[in-house]
Order: structure tokens, then C-alpha cells, then sequence
């Protein structure tokens, strides 16, 4: 039986909402799983988890959402038995697909997430039928193993080393956010003894540069933080000599889908004529296509964009009573589209390559 | 840095009693009155374009009152100097050197407006014409027959003014031209931002999407006269993080929240104006989001801290980011900024264009420890060249960035375009 609604619960009305953005998944989802509103039935815990988990952005980055989530799935499967009369090839992606929608409506799956998920239904697919559920499951997790150390392990290091050794001594490298693979490959630049510095620019609400600011400055690396209004000013004034952006996804025609407000550095460094290159894992790379930033996006609650006394010391708080303020509307996506134009190199485990061989490489690595 | 800001600030003399103090004072205390201004603006207690302009004319009228001269070389000296200790106390305030340019400049004109003129030696018609010519838009009156600043006048004239000795003239009625004449710049810049604003309605059309950034009451009110007549969307970066709370407190448009009343006294505005009370629907987007918008933004339309001798902008942190982002999207840039924000100087000669704000702002108290293993940098103005601006619109009209020095050229003497020496 599903839970009534808690009258008390109040999600926005529709003047509240961007109409640009209406097409797009709303928040109320989001705020449903973490109150507890969502019945939970045939859902495995570690996906229940997980989904809290992505809701707070305590599991945020798409290679970070895809690895829990194989590792997720994994349990699902170990705890799966095939009912009698049924084959677990056929039955076993019965079992996965409300697991595949609750993660859906925490967050809307990561470009990786989704490939990953099709990889992983093709194998349950290919389970020969003359072998043991156990036996089955233990080639499944297997391959899951297999799959993470390849995909993600293995490509994320041949990614950090080979952007490692474009750095060179007296390099400026700015960077947007945080990435885990530009992370690696700034720290082991900086373990292979290279000197350089690294502008970290960040934005609101979430403030993400600030851990990679912190990892940097702590190991030692020459950092330095700003947010996106000084961006101007990095890109004309500090002799920057390389920008490293992460991706979300690579799109296949060349365009880059990444946190918001990457676009922004990426037009700067295009003006000052500094190159910029992307690192990107091939599991991130899709055929799907988009010119603009609101076509396809991802909305986060508005509520993120208030600032707590908390958060700032000397805080007004102006915006705490912004839903009560008619025609006033706030917008939280979380991500841009940077043209192709902007992009000189995408740095993936296959080799350094312009954006045109996104779809390439696309075909390459899931082998269609 | 953070904990600096723990402690509350004692309420800082503003604007406001700053100009009741000056009417009030007495002639010996004059002196006096050009320390304390060069302290408040040294300690950023009177800040902006509007308000340091309003305290320079209201100091330099009392200089003009209270001083007495001989001589008409004594008092440009004397405020020369008064205008190289202001604008060297806080550099980015250009308006400060603006305003005191100005007053030179009316000083001269009253001098040259005392002397007898010349007989003209060409028929009324063309003497007309060419007056006309010259006159400024400003309403300020044509140039007078031999003034030195009209080249075109001292090539056709064929007798050329024989140099007068200038302590002559009555400095009594030159005075009062002086005063009457700082009073009509004191009246220009609170008439601006209305003068301004009439045009709005030629700029914005219905169902229109208009970006734009920070606070600018400028920008404001052209919004809020616009939307008198007209329904559109504005969407406003919020310019974290300097200028997020007053964004967010005037969209709120709640008088009572904690720093309104020292907006309210900056601004001279109510809050019952806000936008969205004008029937606009107002989307507030983190400054990331700049160009995921603005494939959909149809004008953006930005205030300035200032504007240089070529066009360029000293404007707010992040208004050359998304000058950027809409010459890429092809989305015209309009300026809106009153005539007392163009200065004579260029870029070049603005003493660290890029003020680094308190960096303290940029993390949060959590985040303390960030600043012992970076560096945090804070930038307060971008310098945004003319070739990013479409379109200015100042008190005087609507123009194109190319024609911005012949207003500094009816606004300025080249003799006073240094105030160095």
C-alpha cells in the first residue's frame, strides 16, 4: 500500500517553475525518496542506499555514480534467486528494471550510469542456460569486477598519466568544479615533480572546486581558488597556459556535457587562445546529440540556491522567503553544453583525439 | 579574514550625513572636510559612482564657497589638488576625478564667459550655425566666441583673442556662475537614472527575455519603467560574491531584512518597486548559468561601475564573462550608465582595474583552513572592451561606443584630462 501524502509536504506550484524547463524531470521526485514518501517494495536496500546517497550528492561525479551502482547491482544480484519455472537470463532483467527506476528518479541516470546498465543487461542476456544460478551469478559479478577495473580503473589512470605528461614545468592550468580524473592527473603531474600552478574555479551552489582547492593545496601543488565572476580575470591576467575540464558526457557531435558553467571557462580560454582539453573516460561518451543546455538537463531543487546564516557569516538570508514572493523564480541545473568549437583535445584511454571522433570512439568501445 | 568579520562594524558616517555635515561646517573646517571624504572613500564608507560623485560636488562646492581668491589661477590650483588627493585615495572611483574635472571645467567657461568677447569678424549666419554646431548635448549652453577649447572657431577667426589678464574679473559673480553650476551637476545626477529610464520602452519589447546582472538601480528602474507599460522575463545573474545579498534582499523586496536600510539609503529606492511586484516574472540563476541561458536571452542589458575615454567598461566582476557569452550567442549588449560615469582616462591609466575584493567572501567559515593551503582571489571589476557593447544609453541619449569620446570631449578640457603637476 503506498503512503498518503503527509498534507504538510509542500512541493512548488507551477508559477514557481522556470517555463523554459518545464519539459524537465521537477524535483518533487527527489524530495519524495528523501521523506520517505516512495514505497520501497522489491527494492534492494544498497539501491535505497545508493539513491539517498546521489540525492545528497554524497555520491555525486558519474564515474563515482556509476561504480556504486554496479557495485549496487552487484548485491541485488548475489541476493537473487530465479523463481521456479523461469531463466535467470530473461528474469533477472525483470528483477533490475524498478531498481534501474528508483536510482532514475533520485537523480536521472548519468550518461555512464546508462551505458553501463546496458552493458550489464546484455551480459544477464548472454547467461548460458545450461549452468547453475550460482554459477551465473558468479560469471555475472565477475564480469561486473572486470568491468569496473577496465572502464573505470584502468582508463582513468592511463587518462591521468597521459594528461600528466602534457604538463610541463611553469604551466598555469585552470580547471572548473571538480573532476576526479583532472584530480589524478594534477596530483600525478605533481608526483612525477612537475612545477606548476592550478586556478581552481568554482561556482554556487555547490560549491564542488573547493575539495579538489583543498586536495591540491595540501599536497603541495601551487593552488589558487576563485569563483566564476573573477574568471575574467584568471583567464587575462594569470598567464594560463592550459584549462583541464571533466566531462558528465561527451556528446556525439562533439559537444561536451558537463558541470554547469563549464562552457563559461571553456569560451574564455577560447578567446585568450589557451587550449582546452577534456578528460573524459569512453564509458561517458554517448551518440546522443544536443546544441543547446535546455533541451536535455538536469534540475536540482531550488532550495539549494537559499544561503543558510550557516553557510555565511554575515548572511541576509534574502532568499529564504523566495517562495512566497510571487513571479520570483529560481533556477538550479546542473549542467551546461560547450560547443565543439571550444574543445581542442579530449584526452580518453584510447589516445588524445578532437571532438569529431567522439562517435568513433563511441563505436569502438561498445563495439557496435 | 573570516574572523575580522565577526566583528560587527560600527555604523560608518554614509553619504547622507557626509553632505550635512559639509553644508553646516564652517570656512576654517573646510580642510578638514577633504580629509575626512579622502578617509571615507579610502575606507570604502561611500562607495559607487552615484554616491562618491554626489560627496565630491558637494565638497568641492563648499570649497568654492569658502574660499577666498585673488586670483582665478588660485582656486583651479587649489581644486586640482583637492581632485589628485580624491581620485589617488581610491583610484576606481572615477567618477570622483569626473565631477571634479567638470568643475574645472566650469570654472574655466565662467572665466572665458566674463571676459568681453571679441567682435566677430564673420557674418551672423555662419557664427550661428557654427555655434550650433558646437553647442553640447547637455543643454549646456553653446561655446562662446573665442574659447580656446573650439579649435574649428580660433582657425576661422581672423582676429584671435588677445590673452586677458584674468584677475581682473570679478571673482564674485564668477563664484556664484561656479556654485550655480555645481548645483546643476548635483541636479544631474539624481535626474539620471529617470532620464535614463524614459527611453526604456524603445529598447524593450513585449514578451522579451532580458538578462542582466548584480544590482544596478540604473537598471532597476529602466526594468521598472519598462514594465509600467510592458510584460517580459528578466533573468539576473546573481554576482556571487559580492553582490548576491543585495540581489537577493531587493528580489525579496523586504524592507525589514538585515541590510536594507543601508540599500534603501544608497539607492533612494523603495522596496515596494521591485520587479516582480511590476508584474515581471524575475528568474534568479547562479552566475554558472550565464550561458546555458543565453541561447534564449533576446538583450542583455548591464549597469556600470564606469566608463573609459574609449568605450570600455569597468563594470562589475563578471560582466566581461557574459558581454562574452552574448556576443557568441549573437545577443546585442546594452550599457545603461549616466553621462557622469564616462571619464576621460582609458583603461590603461586606472590604477589596478582588477580590485581584489575580501577573499574571506568567496569561502565559507567551514572552509577556513582552504586559505592556509591556497590562494583565495576575489576579483570586485572586470574591464570590458567597447567592442563587446552594442549599444550605450546614457542621460543624454542613445550611441554607439565609437561616439563616446565626443561626449568626453563636450564633458572635459583637455587641459584638465591629467590632474597630475
Amino acid at each position: 500500500a503506498s503512503k498518503t501524502v503527509d498534507p504538510a509536504f509542500h512541493h512548488l506550484d507551477s508559477t514557481k517553475e522556470v517555463a523554459l524547463f518545464k519539459h524537465l524531470e521537477d524535483t518533487k521526485k527527489k524530495r519524495e525518496i528523501s521523506d520517505g514518501l516512495v514505497p520501497t517494495e522489491g527494492i534492494h536496500p544498497s539501491v535505497i542506499a545508493l539513491g539517498l546517497k546521489m540525492i545528497t550528492y554524497d555520491i555525486c561525479g558519474s564515474v563515482a555514480r556509476l561504480v556504486a551502482t554496479l557495485l549496487a547491482f552487484k548485491q541485488v544480484i548475489l541476493d537473487y534467486t530465479t523463481p521456479p519455472g523461469a531463466s535467470l537470463n530473461r528474469d533477472l532483467n525483470h528483477h533490475l528494471s524498478p531498481q534501474i527506476q528508483y536510482l532514475n528518479a533520485a537523480r536521472p541516470n548519468a550518461t555512464a550510469v546508462r551505458n553501463a546498465i546496458r552493458w550489464l543487461k546484455v551480459e544477464i542476456s548472454s547467461s548460458p542456460i545450461d549452468i547453475t544460478d550460482s554459477e551465473a551469478k558468479a560469471r555475472l559479478t565477475d564480469r561486473i569486477d572486470a568491468f569496473i577495473q577496465e572502464k573505470v580503473m584502468a582508463a582513468g589512470r592511463v587518462i591521468a598519466e597521459s594528461a600528466a605528461e602534457k604538463i610541463r614545468d611553469g604551466d598555469v592550468i585552470v580547471t572548473y568544479a571538480k573532476s576526479a580524473v583532472v584530480q589524478a592527473a594534477l596530483l600525478e603531474a605533481h608526483k612525477r615533480g612537475k612545477k606548476f600552478k592550478v586556478c581552481v574555479i568554482d561556482s554556487r551552489p555547490r560549491f564542488e572546486g573547493r575539495n579538489l582547492a583543498r586536495t591540491l593545496g595540501t599536497a603541495g601543488i601551487d593552488t589558487q581558488y576563485s569563483l566564476i565572476t573573477s574568471l575574467n580575470y584568471i583567464m587575462t591576467n594569470m598567464n594560463v597556459t592550459k584549462v583541464f575540464l571533466g566531462a558528465h558526457a561527451m556528446l556525439g557531435n562533439g559537444y561536451l556535457y558537463s558541470r554547469v558553467g563549464t562552457a563559461m571557462v571553456a569560451m574564455m580560454a577560447k578567446d585568450t587562445e589557451v587550449p582546452v582539453i577534456v578528460l573524459s573516460e569512453s564509458i561517458k561518451f554517448t551518440d546522443r546529440v544536443q546544441l543547446d543546455s535546455i533541451v536535455q538537463n538536469e534540475r536540482a531543487p531550488e532550495s539549494e540556491l537559499v544561503i543558510s546564516a550557516e553557510e555565511e557569516g554575515d548572511a541576509s538570508g534574502g532568499l529564504r522567503e523566495w517562495e512566497k514572493v510571487k513571479n520570483l523564480q529560481l533556477l538550479n541545473i546542473l549542467y551546461d553544453v560547450t560547443p565543439a568549437s571550444y574543445i581542442n583535445t579530449i584526452i580518453t584511454e584510447y589516445g588524445s583525439l578532437p571532438p569529431s571522433s567522439v562517435p568513433v570512439v563511441h563505436r569502438l568501445s561498445t563495439g557496435t | 579574514m573570516v574572523t575580522q568579520r565577526a566583528v560587527p562594524v560600527g555604523g560608518p558616517p554614509s553619504l547622507d550625513s557626509f553632505v550635512k555635515s559639509i553644508t553646516k561646517i564652517e570656512a576654517s573646517q573646510v580642510p578638514g572636510m577633504v580629509d575626512h571624504l579622502i578617509s571615507l572613500l579610502k575606507r570604502r564608507q561611500i562607495r559607487g559612482s552615484r554616491n562618491t560623485a554626489v560627496a565630491t560636488a558637494n565638497l568641492l562646492m563648499r570649497v568654492v564657497s569658502a574660499t577666498k581668491w585673488s586670483h582665478v589661477d588660485a582656486i583651479i590650483s587649489k581644486i586640482r589638488e583637492i581632485g589628485r588627493r580624491l581620485t589617488r585615495a581610491q583610484p576606481r572611483e572615477l567618477a570622483v576625478g569626473n565631477i571634479v574635472r567638470r568643475v574645472l571645467g566650469l570654472i574655466r567657461e565662467e572665466v572665458e564667459n566674463d571676459s568681453p568677447p571679441p567682435s566677430a569678424s564673420l557674418p551672423a549666419g555662419t557664427t550661428l550655425s557654427l555655434q550650433s554646431a558646437h553647442s553640447t548635448q547637455g543643454g549646456v549652453p553653446a561655446a562662446p566666441l573665442g574659447q580656446p577649447s573650439t579649435s574649428m572657431f580660433s582657425l576661422l577667426s581672423q582676429n584671435p583673442t588677445p590673452q586677458k589678464d584674468k584677475s581682473s574679473h570679478s571673482s564674485k559673480n564668477i563664484k556664484a556662475g561656479i556654485m550655480e553650476g555645481i548645483r546643476e551637476i548635483l541636479d544631474e545626477l539624481s535626474t539620471a537614472d529617470d532620464l535614463i529610464a524614459a527611453s526604456a520602452l524603445e529598447h524593450i519589447h513585449s514578451n522579451e527575455i532580458i538578462l542582466t546582472m548584480g544590482y544596478s538601480v540604473t537598471v532597476q528602474r529602466f526594468l521598472l519603467r519598462a514594465a509600467q507599460k510592458r510584460s517580459f522575463t528578466v533573468i539576473i545573474a546573481e554576482g556571487y560574491p559580492n553582490d548576491q545579498d543585495k540581489v537577493h534582499q531587493v528580489l525579496s523586496g523586504d524592507p525589514d531584512s538585515p541590510g536594507n536600510s543601508q540599500i534603501a539609503e544608497d539607492s533612494h529606492l523603495t522596496f515596494q518597486q521591485t520587479l516582480t511586484r511590476a508584474g515581471l516574472i524575475v528568474i534568479l540563476i547562479p552566475d554558472s548559468a550565464v550561458y546555458a541561458m543565453m541561447s534564449r536571452v533576446n538583450k542583455v542589458i548591464l549597469g556600470t561601475h564606469a566608463v573609459t575615454a574609449n568605450g570600455g567598461l569597468v563594470a562589475a566582476a563578471g560582466a566581461a564573462v557574459i558581454s562574452k557569452a552574448a556576443k557568441e550567442h549573437r545577443t546585442p549588449v546594452v550599457v545603461v550608465a549616466g553621462a557622469y560615469k564616462l571619464s576621460p582616462v582609458h583603461p590603461f591609466d586606472v590604477e589596478g582595474i582588477s580590485e581584489h575584493g575580501d577573499p574571506g567572501k568567496a569561502v565559507r567559515w567551514e572552509d577556513a583552513d582552504m586559505v592556509e593551503s591556497c590562494d583565495v582571489v576575489n576579483t570586485l571589476f572586470d574591464y570590458v572592451p567597447p567592442n563587446m557593447v552594442d549599444l550605450y544609453i546614457t542621460n543624454l541619449g542613445g550611441h554607439a561606443p565609437s561616439y563616446l569620446y565626443r561626449i568626453v570631449a563636450d564633458h572635459y578640457r583637455p587641459e584638465d584630462v591629467s590632474l597630475d603637476g
